[in-house]
């Protein structure tokens, strides 16, 4: 598909957009699948919450992850690519099964930490990084909602470190447990090569080795999610010493 | 690291006597760093894996330090790394620099730290300002550079003893010599040499330091040039704050002494000086015992000879030793002979002395150690011990 251009563009962007508009059409549908993984998620809290308020909050979370993967959708349909989405591509199906065993222990807490704690810091990170030289209303579009996924982060830590005072060894063997399934995963999805084949999302060859051309690189996004991830971890109190061995034995 | 956390959070609810806060003077050190923390099993990441990740890394404790005293005393402590990667220590990323060692700091004193030693740039970053670091409640912070003055000092008399230099009638070029560490070693060492020669990038630093010298009766040549002087040297220190190892000394006499006492190292390994001895200074050794945990013996401490480590990070051990958490070292100007005696002191009586001789080439004195140096009062007979796990 031949991208179209948004007419309010100047011609400057316009052509700089034309070039790199298969670019970003790759990091909308990572962002947008990732987006729609967490509504499905949510929904899927939803569903072992006792508290009719928990219940609410998750529907109503799911709503705002929604919410945000239609603003990747129109933000591609601006430049004129079509965002497209795999909930079942490799990675983010593993990220879904992870949550889902969580959700079959009826584990509230480690569906938070799996989402809140872990995916949040990879969307909070890459969202802003993209946010930052992403052109005009699509950069926008990133900088705000890794201002809102901030938002759901902050929310959830307050539950998460007091369940961690209530018995701290429980609960960081538990964020380890997680972190070993999870943070493997997207320890790998965040590669700077993917070496285990195509991801399934992109829309043609991997858009890694593209990335410098929007001034970004795959380095840069795994290293802030990382540091997000690590600066999250620090919140919730566990030590730094033991969260920097678990970040430095992820895969590469 | 294994599957259970609690052992290492269950921890925290120990005293924290002292932290450490460094960073990795090279890439290699910081690979070995990573690689100890995947652990034997894993592969260690591929160098350009490393220079891509360990800027991401916040300030963070690396492990915990257990130290011991000859005294009987025990220490318990951290070493925090700021994670300043090793090619970021140029001006151009000193307000990046300054916030990794604020945060490192926040990490000391969240801690619950009483004293923490700022070890290599650290102190340089921060030095005389310490008004920078985060708000401190009970914890005390100190540069540790007049222990690590005490030991170039120490080294230079060592090595003048063992070369058979008359020091008195020696030639003293200080490199750096306006910094906190060149200014100490500056007023400890002229009054014991034949004539001093100081330099330093600004001038107007060299003139007070110099009319300060020549008040006390020192004759002085000062040069931003190291070109300009009108002698050469035979005993120099090199104590700049330099992002790499690249100085060129040029006019120096051809058998000199060189103290390399930069972190990371001054001299540039292209330096040709055939017959000039060259040491690496400020080091000491502690021989009552020093555990890492997770193990990073030789690794964190990267020395020939077991225990040795930067004298601004002793400082912080030897007064945690001595219960004292008072800040030693503030920065810029306030080293002197006296107190670098009384640093002196406190560290020989916890059983921390100067460290065997050494550079990239090997030891100047196989066969001695610790024991044997800067020490004249106690039994020579017996030697210390030398397995750490011993004295816990």
């Amino acid at each position: 598909m031949e991208p179209l251009i948004d007419v309010n563009c100047s011609p400057m962007e316009c052509t700089s957009l034309s070039r790199s508009a298969p670019i970003w059409q790759d990091i909308l549908a990572q962002a947008m699948t990732g987006e729609l993984l967490a509504a499905m998620n949510y929904t899927s809290l939803s569903e072992i919450c006792d508290d009719p308020a928990e219940v609410a909050d998750a529907l109503e979370h799911s709503e705002c992850e929604r919410g945000h993967a239609a603003v990747f959708a129109a933000e591609g349909r601006k430049i004129g690519v079509e965002v497209c989405n795999n909930v079942d591509a490799k990675h983010w199906k593993r990220l879904r099964d992870a949550f889902l065993r969580c959700i079959t222990e009826r584990d509230f807490i480690g569906c938070l930490i799996v989402q809140e704690i872990m995916l949040e810091s990879f969307a909070v990170a890459s969202y802003s990084r993209v946010g930052n030289v992403g052109p005009g209303s699509l950069g926008e579009s990133f900088a705000r909602i890794a201002a809102e996924e901030g938002e759901h982060v902050d929310h959830a830590m307050a539950i998460l470190r007091a369940e961690r005072a209530r018995d701290v060894q429980r609960f960081d063997d538990k964020v380890y447990r997680l972190h070993l399934d999870v943070m493997t995963t997207l320890a790998q999805m965040l590669a700077k090569e993917c070496k285990d084949g195509h991801c399934e999302v992109c829309h043609a060859s991997c858009v890694k080795p593209s990335l410098f051309e929007v001034s970004l690189s795959a380095a840069e996004l795994r290293g802030a999610s990382l540091q997000q991830y690590l600066k999250t971890l620090d919140m919730l109190g566990i030590p730094g010493e033991v969260t920097l061995a678990w970040v430095a034995q992820l895969p590469v | 690291m294994g599957g259970s956390v609690a052992s290492v959070a269950g921890e925290r609810t120990i005293e924290t006597d002292f932290a450490l806060i460094g960073h990795q003077e090279s890439w290699r050190a910081a690979a070995d760093v990573l690689a100890v923390l995947r652990g034997p099993e894993r592969t260690p990441l591929p160098d350009d894996e490393i220079k891509d990740i360990l800027p991401w890394i916040p300030p963070r404790p690396v492990c915990h330090v257990d130290i011991g005293s000859v005294a009987g005393a025990k220490a318990r402590g951290l070493y925090i790394d700021s994670f300043i990667p090793p090619d970021r220590l140029e001006a151009a990323y000193v307000h990046e620099n300054i916030a990794r060692v604020r945060k490192a700091a926040a990490c000391a004193i969240q801690a619950g730290a009483k004293i923490v030693s700022l070890g290599g740039f650290s102190s340089i970053l921060i030095e005389g300002n310490f008004d920078q670091l985060p708000e401190r409640n009970d914890t005390v912070f100190t540069t540790g550079n007049t222990l690590t003055v005490a030991f170039i000092v120490q080294g230079i008399q060592k090595m003048c003893a063992l070369e058979g230099r008359n020091l008195c009638r020696s030639t003293l070029l200080i490199v750096g010599a306006t910094g906190d560490v060149g200014s100490g070693c500056v007023r400890c060492l002229a009054p014991l040499v034949g004539r001093v020669l100081l330099s330093a990038r600004k001038v107007e630093r060299l003139r007070r330091l110099a009319a300060e010298l020549q008040d006390d009766g020192v004759q002085v040549e000062i040069a931003t040039d190291l070109q300009r002087f009108s002698a050469e040297a035979d005993v120099v220190i090199c104590a700049a704050s330099l992002a790499s190892p690249s100085l060129l000394l040029g006019r120096i006499a051809p058998d000199a002494i060189v103290c390399d006492a930069g972190y990371p190292k001054n001299l540039s390994p292209t330096a040709e000086m055939l017959d000039a001895k060259v040491f690496f200074g400020g080091l000491g050794q502690i021989t009552g015992g020093m555990k890492f945990a997770p193990d990073f013996h030789g690794v964190l401490n990267r020395h020939p000879f077991p225990d040795v480590v930067h004298g601004c990070l002793l400082e912080g051990m030897a007064l945690a030793l001595e219960h004292r958490f008072e800040p030693f070292s503030q920065g810029r100007g306030f080293i002197t002979p006296e107190r670098v005696d009384e640093i002196e002191t406190i560290a020989a009586r916890q059983g921390i002395y100067l460290a065997p001789l050494y550079n990239a080439d090997g030891s100047f004195e196989d066969g001695l150690d610790a024991r044997w140096n800067g020490r004249e009062d106690e039994s020579m007979g017996e030697r210390p011990s030398r397995t750490v796990e011993s004295s816990y």
